[in-house]
Formats: structure tokens, sequence, C-alpha cells
């Protein structure tokens, strides 16, 4: 798909977050200011502890700043309510987990589903997609298996397609080659950045795999909760 | 979305086979407990009702009004020829027989007692009463003798008499009070568990009882069979006041022995008492199987919660739960509880002999099986597991995803 003009899809201003150990403050972030646009490849980072964990949490909705504003496609995420967030993510947010998380107890069809089922799309459309997009990501006849009947490479595929099936603007992925060889790491990334240049949607990292961040068109270094590097490839 | 919900529900509630078979035991025989002891409930009332009016009282009595309380010999039926025709006529009398009752003494050659003589018509007696049921000795008035006294098996060892010995029975007659005595031999003892009935009764031919108490062809009572039961605890019915006339009272069972329906209501109330306290136990048991399957699946339930589900969403994947182990147990608990009040109720419980309620059980109890045990029941065990699943639920509900899945990002 080409792309034909490009959005900020992710702006962060001044994200600082701070936790409270045991009555001790500890800075993950300390004022991040970033802009994504539409369409990004882009690899986040940096040592553990340096807030990449942090970052992801609060650019996704699921944990809240302690000062500073996230926007997402143009929506100040802090303005919004549990349901509406809850619903916003379902819309466009796809989550690819390092240990790809999918819910065991149903099947690899069930489980890319799940997402359309909350966002109230018709039984045969749910299907039509799911199919499509199993057959997108390689996995065409494992529909009516269970997760654990699968390798952890054909269960990541899975995850990439319940991130994607319902066509988010974003992906976040959260090591996604960590539990993988080499191998079957380098085929998903070809696959994602594939998807990425077909389907236009923005892909962020957080990850240590040096195939990532070879891979990535835009390298972010976080380094004790501050931006250290952010380098255009 | 229902059926994803209920396929999460069973799939989940089979993952750990060995808890979920735990909780589900642990309700089913919270629910099987509740319906065997309603079916016992129910086979006691049907024990005792029977008992109180098939043995002698009646499904209903009909005397001169104060009779009950006086016990005056003189106070007669009031116009007893057109009682006794009329309800000859009534479509819901099965059977009806007249009664005489005086206090009198009987004594023996070795000792003496204190009785109520009752004058009875053995024909229609025995189509109402079971005391020629109860005979462990001689007859019930098989004879056409007129000084046959049929008297409990208590009474006989009291008297220390036995079939065909003599006995002097002393009453005061109606109007001049004067004393009355006249022989009889004993021709038949009976048997109740009853003590009353046992030790203070003797029968005789009313006949003879209405000539000893100079009262004519009067009678003091007349007890009344139904063609059902029910009839006789229907107070709307018109006999009731058709029969109270004329200075008489017509009584059902319920006013002759009252304390049995307020007794009855009382174990209705206590049978919900019981069944509040055994599933207060059990809640708590769903309570802790729901959250050891739910902090077992934390990460999940994060990652449901990351994906989109709302929190109304979260809670009802939990209530689903919760309501997949409430069938399970639901069904477990019916078939255990369907086949243990089968088994008694063709064996029967043996609590003869015992007293309750002022009523002493003559028969075997045997539970009884009704359509409300196998659907109110269940319901209400589906709608505590529901209760139980509650906290659970919202506990996933208020959740942060971000907590939950502290080991992802």
């Amino acid at each position: 798909m080409e792309q034909t003009q490009k959005t900020d899809v992710i702006v962060t201003e001044g994200v600082t977050k701070v936790y409270d150990a045991d009555g001790i403050p500890v800075n993950a972030l300390n004022g991040v200011d970033l802009t994504i646009q539409s369409g990004e490849f882009t690899a986040i980072v940096g040592p553990s502890g340096s807030g990449k964990t942090t970052f992801l949490n609060i650019i996704s909705g699921l944990d809240a700043p302690t000062e500073g504003k996230v926007l997402l496609s143009g929506k100040v995420l802090s303005e919004m309510g549990g349901n509406e967030l809850s619903d916003f993510r379902r819309d466009n947010i796809g989550f690819i987990f390092q240990a790809y998380n999918l819910i065991p107890v149903l099947t690899v069809e069930e489980n890319v589903e799940y997402i359309m089922l909350l966002a109230g799309v018709p039984k045969a459309e749910r299907h039509d997609r799911v199919v499509a997009m199993l057959e997108t990501v390689g996995l065409k006849d494992v529909e009516d298996r269970l997760p654990t009947q699968l390798s952890g490479g054909q269960q990541q595929r899975v995850a990439i397609a319940r991130a994607m099936v319902s066509e988010p603007a974003i992906i976040l992925a959260d090591e996604p080659t960590a539990n993988l060889d080499s191998k079957t790491g380098a085929a998903l990334l070809d696959m994602m950045s594939q998807l990425n240049a077909e389907t236009g949607m923005t892909f962020i990292f957080s990850t240590h795999d040096p195939m990532v961040m070879e891979s990535a068109r835009r390298l972010i270094t976080l380094c004790d909760g501050q931006i250290d590097t952010d380098e255009m490839k | 979305m229902f059926l994803i919900l209920i396929k999460l529900a069973w799939r989940n509630i089979l993952r750990n086979k060995r808890r979920t078979i735990i909780a589900s035991i642990a309700i089913s025989i919270g629910l099987a407990a509740l319906i065997f002891g309603d079916a016992f409930m129910i086979g006691m009332m049907e024990n005792l009702i029977k008992t109180a009016t098939d043995s002698f009282i009646g499904d209903a009595q009909i005397h001169q009004q104060e009779f009950r309380d006086t016990r005056e010999v003189s106070m007669t039926i009031q116009e007893l020829d057109e009682v006794g025709a009329n309800l000859a006529k009534e479509a819901n009398v099965q059977y009806f027989t007249r009664r005489t009752f005086a206090p009198g003494m009987i004594a023996s050659s070795a000792n003496r007692s204190a009785i109520n003589l009752v004058g009875v018509q053995p024909s229609t007696e025995k189509l109402l009463s079971q005391i020629d049921d109860a005979i462990i000795g001689g007859g019930f008035f098989e004879k056409a003798n007129e000084h046959d006294i049929v008297i409990g098996s208590k009474l006989a060892e009291i008297l220390e008499v036995a079939l065909g010995d003599k006995v002097v029975v002393t009453v005061v007659q109606a109007k001049s009070g004067d004393y009355f005595e006249d022989w009889f031999r004993v021709s038949g003892i009976y048997y109740f568990a009853d003590a009353a009935m046992n030790s203070g009764m003797a029968f005789v031919r009313l006949k003879k009882a209405q000539q000893m108490l100079a009262i004519g062809p009067n009678v003091h009572e007349i007890a009344i069979k139904f063609t059902s039961t029910e009839y006789g605890q229907d107070k709307q019915v018109p006999f009731w006041k058709t029969y109270s006339q004329h200075g008489n009272e017509a009584l059902s069972w319920t006013e002759i022995l009252p304390q049995l329906p307020k007794v009855f209501a009382m174990s209705e109330y206590s049978k919900y008492i019981m069944g509040i306290v055994l599933f207060g136990v059990v809640i708590f048991g769903i309570i802790n199987t729901l959250f050891m399957s739910l902090y077992e699946r934390m990460f999940e339930f994060g990652v449901l919660r990351a994906v989109g589900t709302r929190s109304f969403g979260m809670a009802r994947i939990v209530l689903f739960e919760a309501g997949a182990l409430a069938v399970v147990s639901i069904l477990l608990g019916a078939i255990l509880g369907f086949v243990l009040t089968t088994i008694f109720a063709n064996i029967g419980i043996d609590y003869t002999g015992n007293e309750m309620m002022g009523v002493t059980v003559q028969e075997f109890i045997y539970p009884v099986l009704t359509i409300e045990q196998f659907t109110v029941y269940p319901l209400a065990v589906f709608i505590f597991t529901i209760v139980a699943g509650l906290y659970p639920a919202w506990h996933v509900a208020k959740m942060s995803p971000v907590d939950a899945m502290r080991r992802s990002f």
C-alpha cells in the first residue's frame, strides 16, 4: 500500500513517570518528548531499567503518566474514561507480546476473532477476515487448533494476526522475537516489515534483538528514562 | 459474544478438573441435601397428617359448640338426623361415623384406671379410623355382643387383663349425673404408638355407650373423611358453614390439631434458613475456587483487558465461569438428590414411635419428590453461585491491565 501522507500517530509531551518503590520515588521516565508518524517501523532500545516498558505502557494507555501528555491519533489518552480507553485500544492498538499470550482455551480462529467480537463485527465478516489474516501470516490450516498445539513461531504468528486483524493504526510489539530461534525470528520480522509496507500500520518494537534493530527504520535509544539517541535510517 | 463467553467459561472450568470437581461436589452436596431435606419434610408432614387424620381424628369433626372445651356428656350434636342425612348426600364426604365420649373409670380384679370411654359404630369406624388395623389380639367388634370392649395394650397391662377377661366401666350419666356401671369382656386389644390412645381409651359399641350415658340416640361427635385431605384444609368451601348451624360446629383437622399447620409453616422457614446456612458455607468455597482460578490466569486477564475488553466484559467472563460451575454442580446435585430421595422414598425412614408436634408417628416416613425441588432449588443454587461470583468479578473488573501484565513490557 502506498502511503500518500504521513500523520503524527503518537505524540508525547514531557511524559514523566515516577514510581513509588516502598516510599522511594523512582523516575522511570523523565520528560520524554517524541513524535511517531504513521507507517513508521520503529524500535525502542535501551538497557534494562531504561524505561522501555514504562514508555510502551504509557503510549498504549495501559498506564498513565505522572506528568505530561500522550496523544494517540490526535486524542489525549488522559482525558479518556476507562471504557473509552478500552474501546480506543481495541480499535487503534494491536499488541504483540513476548510470550505470545494467546488465550489457551480458545482456538487459533477464536483468538484472532476475539477483538472483532468485542467490536461487534458481524459473524460472516469476522470469519472472512480471520481466514484472510491467517492466510497472510501463513497459518491457513491451523484455525481449529489450540495454541498449545502450535510451535512458538506459529503462536507468535497467531499473535500478529490477532494484533492486525482489526486493522489498528499502531502495533506495539514487546520483544516479539525474544522467545524464537533466529530463523523463525527473522522470518517473522520480514513478515511484519512486509505488512508494514503493505498496510501502512505503524510498528513500534521494544527490543534487545540486534536483528530487530537492524530491520527498524528508526531507532530510539532510551537511557535513564530519557531519549538518548533518535536515529532515522 | 455470548457463545465465546460460554466457550471461555466452560473450557476454563475444565482446565483444572480436580478443583472444579471438588467445588462442584461441595455445591452439589448442598443442593442434594436441600432436595432430600425438603422431600423428607414433605414426607414427614404427609405422614403426620395421615397419622393424625387416619388413625382417629378424621379430616373433620362435628360437635355441639363448646363440647370440646367442656366435655359435658349432655352436650350432644343438635339436629342429628338432619346432619346425618345431609352428610350422606355430600359429594366430598367419603365416610362419616358417629361417636360418644365420656370420662369414666375402668376396673379389673387387679387394678383400675381413668379412661375416656368411646362409643363407636364398628362398621363405619373401620372405614374412618385405624383402630381395627392396630388390633394385636382378638378383633374389633367382630361378634354381635354388646358387652365387648376393645382396649389398648398399655391399659391391658395396667389392668392386668387379657382377652376374655372381665372389666367394669363406670360413667356419669347425662342430666341426672348418676353413676352408672356395667361389665364388659375384653374382646380386642390394640397397639398404638400414641401413649394417650394406648392407655387412656376404651371402645364400646355406640348403642351400649348411649344406653350407659342415657343420651338416647344422640352422639357427641361425627368424624368425617373427605374424598381428599386438601378439602379438609380449605376453609373457603361451604361445608363448614353448612354444618356450623343449630348450635353445632364443624371443625377441620387443622383446627382440631392447630399445632400441626403452625409447625409446618415453621418448618418451611427452617428449611430456608437451613438452605441459607448451607450455602452460606458453600459460597466461600465458590469464592475461593474462583479466586484461585483467577490468580492463576492473572496474565490472561491482563491481556484481555489490554486488547480492549471493558470492565463489565471482564466481570462477565468471571460470572459466566461461576455460571458454568453452577450448571455442572446443579446437574450433579440434582442427580444425587434424586437418587438419594428415590432410595429412601422406596425403603422409608423409620421414625415410628417418635412423637412430633403432638402426633406419634405410626408409619415409616417416605420422602416425597416434587417438581419444585428440581426447579426452584437449582435456580436458587444458580443465583447463589452467581452472587458468590460477584466479588471475584468485581475484582477482575477493577483490575489494572498493567498490574496484571507486569511481566509483559
